[in-house]
């Protein structure tokens, strides 16, 4: 790997923090609590699908091993339980095993709000008005720089999107939108995995899990955000609830993510605050790195220890910014919005 | 050969649907929930058709050894370019319908790179610039000044591409074959 200079990416940069400036300003205004937290911790939330950085401190002749957090979700909700209100933390998050791309970076910049008395659907609401906020602001800003010359206005332009609401959709109406995979296929596991071998994808050494998500990534994700307005696709099978309280219907459960343009920039929950079951869902991911050879990280018991003690209603939402950024600014990689970019 | 899509990269021939295509780009994605997939757009070597498509990170994918020998372009139809290897003058025809429009870039005599598998020819690899001469430019109009304005040209291969005002009959232009689009000019 090297360090990359980019200085001519300054002006995108600017933009970019200037779309940061925007975020925080919002946030406070609706009375949203900045948080700073740390970034090294000696116990994560296990995830399965993610691999995370390990490092050591050392002092003397001892070592002990800390890691990244990839994300600071640990950390706001043993606040949370503390009483401190509708919060948020804005800062870097760190994600090891997934190279550099356009539209990833195993470091990135993380926006993670949380509302209390809310569920899903209320950060919905929320989120479209900062999304509004956002690309009025960028208007303005653009219509302030009409004077000058082009090259010198923001790229928003390319955005031919109205953010009057959400398109909003269901898994199961995406999944038979635009697979063609009804309702009853998708949750059952055999049907599943029946119908995707009917379709031509490899099932055969596969869990329902892998095979569901490359149907997703193949041929939901592109449809998405594609149709005027951003979209908000929710209540996911159970299996992909991780922190997500579960609905009535013990099949999905409360969790939805947002997309403009096919990238998905964001992913929220209504908030788990069921101790025992958040115990079990971390056992089982506990045991799904083990067997899938990742860093062997202790489980973060302090956070169950927090869960007992209990954990206000509230639903929360990780938003990438920079991809959050390359979208409102036109781009079509987020190496663009980097002046020092480290590069493999 | 047999190998993990984790594994694939730009540039690997796989045998896909039974046909023959090659990475254009392979990305690791991860969807941040189920496992890690690879999304690559691949290109098929017979029909230049480009597809996006999705593969697990465990899945097995066929590489074929696809070889790149160089040869002479020596002229083309309607229908193939036809090209000479040097070594053993043998010579071989590659359908237009596999180079997208890249023969309009080519000038007879030059040396390309041809895509061979089972000694049949799929396709020529796009050099990343040819260097060609300009037969016909208009005088650019006076007082336009406006830096970014563009006017068309046209080539000694006959393609008619969009580039500076300066530009003048007999310079020679260096042009991105697979996009037509103009990247320099050589220094005299």
């Amino acid at each position: 790997m090297k360090i990359k200079v980019n200085f001519s990416n300054l002006k995108n940069h600017q933009n970019f923090l200037f779309i940061i400036r925007l975020i925080e300003e919002f946030l406070q205004k609706k009375g949203y609590l900045k948080i700073d937290l740390p970034v090294l911790s000696p116990t994560l939330i296990p995830e399965s699908y993610l691999e995370v950085f390990e490092t050591d401190f050392r002092y003397f002749d001892k070592r002990e091993k800390l890691y990244l957090t990839p994300s600071p979700e640990l950390f706001l909700k043993r606040l949370l339980v503390e009483g401190i209100g509708s919060c948020y933390y804005l800062g870097k998050s760190f994600r090891n095993s997934d190279p550099p791309s356009s539209l990833h970076s195993f470091e990135f910049t993380m926006l993670e709000f949380y509302k209390v008395k809310a569920n899903y659907m209320d950060i919905a609401d929320e989120l479209l008005e900062i999304l509004r906020y956002i690309n009025k602001k960028l208007k303005t800003q653009n219509s302030k720089l009409k004077t000058k010359t082009k090259n010198q206005k923001l790229k928003n332009q390319n955005l031919k999107l109205s953010f009057d609401k959400w398109e909003k959709i269901s898994v199961a109406e995406a999944f038979e939108k635009y697979a063609d995979i009804f309702e009853k296929e998708l949750f059952d596991h055999q049907l599943f995995l029946q119908k995707a071998r009917k379709k031509g994808y490899q099932v055969e050494k596969f869990s329902y899990e892998e095979v569901w998500s490359q149907i997703y990534v193949s041929e939901i994700e592109p449809h998405l955000g594609k149709n005027g307005y951003p979209t908000l696709i929710y209540d996911y099978p159970k299996e992909f609830a991780a922190l997500a309280k579960l609905n009535p219907d013990g099949k999905t459960a409360q969790r939805f993510e947002f997309y403009i343009n096919g990238i998905e920039l964001g992913d929220c929950y209504t908030e788990l605050a069921d101790w025992k079951e958040q115990e079990e869902r971390f056992l089982k991911e506990d045991k799904q790195r083990k067997k899938l050879g990742k860093i062997n990280h202790p489980i973060d018991k302090g956070f169950i220890q927090a869960l007992k003690y209990g954990l206000p209603d509230c639903a929360g939402i990780a938003i990438g910014v920079e991809r959050l950024a390359m979208v409102f600014l036109g781009f079509d990689s987020i190496d663009k919005l980097k002046v020092i970019d480290i590069i493999l | 050969m047999k190998i993990n899509a984790g594994n694939l990269k730009k540039g690997d021939f796989i045998l896909y649907q039974n046909e023959i295509w090659q990475v254009q780009k392979a990305e690791f994605y991860a969807p941040g929930k189920g496992a890690a997939l690879m999304k690559a757009k691949i290109w098929n070597v017979k029909t230049s058709k480009n597809i996006d498509i999705t593969f697990k990170s465990g899945e097995e994918v066929e590489v074929v050894e696809v070889e790149s020998r160089l040869m002479v372009f020596l002229y083309k139809d309607n229908e193939n370019l036809y090209f000479m290897d040097e070594k053993t003058f043998n010579q071989y025809s590659v359908p237009l319908t596999a180079v997208s429009g890249l023969e309009k870039y080519l000038k007879e005599g030059e040396k390309l790179y041809v895509y061979i598998f089972n000694d049949v020819p799929l396709s020529v690899r796009p050099p990343l610039s040819v260097r060609l001469k300009v037969v016909k430019a208009e005088e650019a109009v006076k007082g336009d000044t406006v830096s970014s304005a563009k006017k068309p040209v046209t080539l000694e291969t006959g393609a008619v591409i969009m580039a500076p005002l300066f530009i003048k009959e007999g310079d020679i232009l260096i042009v991105n074959p697979e996009t037509g689009e103009y990247t320099g000019r050589e220094g005299k």
